[in-house]
């Protein structure tokens, strides 16, 4: 958002100004066109017209990660994909958010035990937002977990200044890259 | 025809290197010498009467003494199918890194073979001679070990990538990352090696709280309880 | 490989390229390293492995029973068809029968997997062609389908409602009847495909004569499935080897290739194939509704074996059924415990895509994506 990005006061006017942003931007998070295993084809589902995800918005899935704001991680990462997650999302630009779909993104899932190559949770490799636990999770619940990050979504500052912790966040994760 | 007539017809033609046909188990096999599967599979492959066009699976299968390759064939024209072994001894200090046994390729003659060919020498170590590619297929190129050997230890991180349930978050790392995972590294592994906490300490030691007292066993025993839950899969990986 | 053409007049600079892993018609997973002269494949190599999921080590350490849903994540289109394969490993090891009712109601829901996971090839095929619409029909349908296979099962998606001795839990008569209604439903539904997709003027263009695989090229790459019926090839493990005793009794036609649009065995061929598949699973399924028998769905002998883990006698078993895809293949080998020693998969889609590195060299780079779909992989077992 520019130069004027958090760069203002956290007052009344600044405050209306970033929520009525945060309603345009929450009413069209795109998500990438990004699956993985068994939980793309649930989220397929969640496209398609049973479910139809264009309701809220986020029915346009974009093909690459420089349009999108959204990376839904929609099954197991291994060790040679992590390196391709990792790289999506760094070329996803900012503001971006993370879903990590079913079981095996959220903390290893069946493969926790004897998995030699899995991650056990996507959040090793990159930051997440929201968890949507379920093998694999049933479409409602991946779309409540789109439902919160809308929440998320128009509640963040766009204008004003962020609370600490994500700064201190986005830091790290710079350091580190 | 059924495994017996196949064995048969495999014998009455003289093809070198042919064994016996093992019928304990709920599916029969052939025996083969290493260096027959070669002549025996073109044999059945281009017998008029066999024709098995269509190989299914190479399989390498690790035991206590051995290392055995399976090879299904099956026929579409006469609906027929056989299974084929050829089987490595292990040698007497046969490790993990050491010991790769060496088969023939057959994949100029089956050229399904060749991916199945890949998937064996990846997980399990097996060398095909003669293979035109021979790389690995489903682990990445740097990867150490071949994971379906019975000695094989789990990995803690590829790559800088980790593959522990409690490993870093690779965003949360600070600037001294490294030198803290080392610690947790150390610390884990003197958790396997016994745990030196649990023992009682030794007589006459100047610990203070020596003697079982209350506090300093209770404090111990905190220590010991914590490990994470991922090192019980390290625990049992390192007992193959 | 393909050699360019000396001859040719218009060089443009040799261009690697990267087909996917992230990328929306590689279904899932995949990577293709291609080389280019322009528009023009040279040189193409495969790079799976970026969904290995160490199932085949998983199989080695946990018991028969708990093996069970991991068949599920491989090909997780067609779970149903997976742990049916995988039960009768597991059952021909132990040297059990699954009750006859059992056998009957795996018939039935092993058919309506295939369906659903034919129409997710149908649905995705029309979306790397370029038609988005057919996509959102046939998951009208499979909506509908998992709704009538989570009344048994209570999953989605991923069952584990086969299991060696039988199936996991009984069905009602309502049921049946739920099925056959869908049956009547779905008919109608498929000749509204025909006219979206089959028949379309474009459709056939992009398809027809591209990526065609003669017969003896699919037999030595192990190909099978759609893959090889649309080179012409008539075998059908249900026909052929009938691996359930109700395959038997039941009347139905294996479609092949014929060649319509184009030379015998190309992209169209497939994917006819395929549809008509659906028609052929829908005409057994009715078949198989109202001979269901009455009886136990569990054989009583293994559902006490539950209690305590099975342990089979040392041998080995290799079991083939015919997925959706094609053959898949259970080899197990057990020592006398718990787990089996040595736990092998053969996967279809890991058969079907090795010919892909035929295929692709010569093609335009847009028909290599016709092509890839039109193999129909699912990149869970490719890598398993
Ligand atoms: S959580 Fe379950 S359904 Fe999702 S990718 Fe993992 S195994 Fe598949």
């Amino acid at each position: 958002m520019g130069i004027l990005n958090h760069a203002l006061p956290n007052i009344g006017p600044v405050k209306a100004v970033d929520t009525a942003i945060g309603w345009g931007r929450k009413s069209s998070i795109w998500p990438m066109t990004f699956g993985i295993a068994c939980c793309a084809i649930e989220m397929m589902a969640v496209y398609a017209a049973t479910f139809d995800l264009d309701r809220f918005g986020a029915g346009v899935p974009r093909a690459t990660p420089r349009q999108s704001d959204l990376i839904i991680v929609p099954g197991t990462v291994n060790a040679k994909m992590a390196v391709r997650v990792k790289r999506l999302y760094d070329q996803m630009a900012e503001p971006r958010y993370v879903i990590a779909m079913g079981a095996c993104v959220c903390g290893g899932g069946p493969y926790v035990k004897w998995g030699y190559n899995t991650v056990k949770g996507v959040h090793k490799i990159i930051p997440v937002d929201i968890f949507v636990p379920g093998c694999p999770p049933r479409p409602e619940a991946l779309m409540d977990g789109i439902l919160k990050l809308r929440d998320q979504v128009g509640r963040d500052a766009v204008f004003a200044r962020r609370e600490q912790a994500g700064k201190e966040m986005d830091g790290r994760y710079a350091a580190a890259s | 025809m059924n495994e017996q007539e196949l064995h048969g017809k495999l014998s009455g033609a003289g093809v070198a290197g042919l064994g016996e046909l093992d019928t304990t188990g709920p599916d029969p096999f052939v025996v083969v010498e290493g260096s027959g599967i070669r002549p025996v599979l073109s044999f059945l492959r281009d017998d008029p009467t066999c024709r098995m066009e269509m190989l299914h699976l190479v399989t390498g299968i690790e035991r206590e003494d051995r290392i055995e390759v399976a090879y299904h064939v099956s026929s579409l024209e006469h609906h027929h199918s056989l299974t084929l072994k050829v089987v490595f001894p292990r040698p007497e200090a046969g490790g993990h890194d050491d010991w790769r046994p060496g088969v023939p390729s057959v994949a100029d003659i089956y050229p399904a073979a060749d991916w199945h060919e890949r998937e064996q020498w990846d997980l399990l170590g097996i060398e095909f001679e003669g293979h035109p590619d021979m790389r690995r297929i489903l682990l990445p190129d740097e990867w150490i070990g071949h994971p379906l050997r019975k000695d094989y230890s789990y990995p803690s991180e590829h790559g800088g990538i980790p593959l522990e349930l409690d490993a870093v978050p690779m965003y949360e790392r600070g600037p001294d990352w490294e030198r803290e995972e080392k610690v947790r590294k150390a610390k884990k592994e003197e958790r396997k090696a016994g745990t030196p906490l649990r023992q009682p300490p030794a007589p006459g030691s100047d610990r203070p709280h020596a003697g079982g007292q209350a506090p300093a066993s209770s404090k111990g025993q905190r220590h010991v309880i914590e490990p994470h839950s991922g090192d019980d899969d390290d625990g049992k990986s390192g007992a193959h | 490989m393909y050699a360019v053409e000396e001859k040719n007049d218009v060089f443009t600079e040799e261009l690697k390229l990267n087909l996917g892993p992230q990328h929306p018609s590689t279904h899932g997973v995949l990577r293709v390293e291609l080389k280019m002269d322009g528009e023009i494949i040279t040189a193409s190599r495969c790079d799976i492995g970026y969904l290995h999921r160490c199932a085949e080590k998983i199989g080695e350490n946990v018991t028969y029973l708990q093996f069970t849903p991991y068949t599920d994540r491989m090909d997780y289109l067609a779970s149903m068809n997976n742990n049916l394969a995988w039960s009768l490993a597991v059952e021909k090891l132990i040297d059990v029968e699954a009750p006859e009712r059992a056998q009957w109601i795996r018939v039935i829901v092993a058919e309506l997997n295939r369906i659903a996971s034919h129409l997710i090839a149908f649905g995705t095929y029309g979306i790397d062609i370029g038609a988005n619409t057919p996509f959102f029909y046939a998951f009208r349908e499979r909506e509908s389908i998992m709704a009538l296979l989570e009344r048994p099962s209570g999953a989605r998606m991923l069952y584990n409602y086969i299991r060696p001795g039988g199936v996991g839990h009984d069905v009602d008569d309502q049921w049946l009847a739920d099925v056959l209604a869908f049956c009547d439903e779905f008919e109608r539904r498929w000749k509204e495909y025909n006219t979206l997709l089959t028949n379309s003027h474009i459709f056939i263009k992009r398809t027809a004569n591209i990526g065609v695989i003669p017969k003896d090229v699919a037999l030595a790459y192990g190909c099978t499935g759609p893959v090889l019926r649309g080179s012409g090839v008539k075998w059908d493990l249900r026909r052929d080897v009938p691996y359930l005793k109700p395959y038997d009794e039941l009347e139905f036609d294996v479609p092949v290739g014929e060649g319509t649009h184009g030379s015998l065995g190309d992209c169209w061929d497939r994917y006819w194939v395929r549809m008509r598949e659906m028609m052929e699973s829908i005409r057994i399924i009715r078949q198989a509704c109202p001979r269901v028998p009455d009886g136990p769905f569990m054989d009583k002998k293994t559902s006490g074996m539950y209690k305590t883990p099975l342990k089979p006698k040392p041998g080995e078993a290799y079991v083939r059924c015919e997925n959706p895809r094609g053959e898949l293949g259970f080899y197990v080998v057990s020592e006398g415990g718990t787990s089996p020693i040595r736990c092998r998969t053969r996967a279809p889609s890991f058969c079907n895509l090795a010919v892909l590195d035929v295929l692709l060299p010569g093609t335009m780079i847009a028909d290599g994506v016709a092509i890839i779909g039109s193999l129909d992989i699912v990149l869970g077992e490719v890598d398993r």
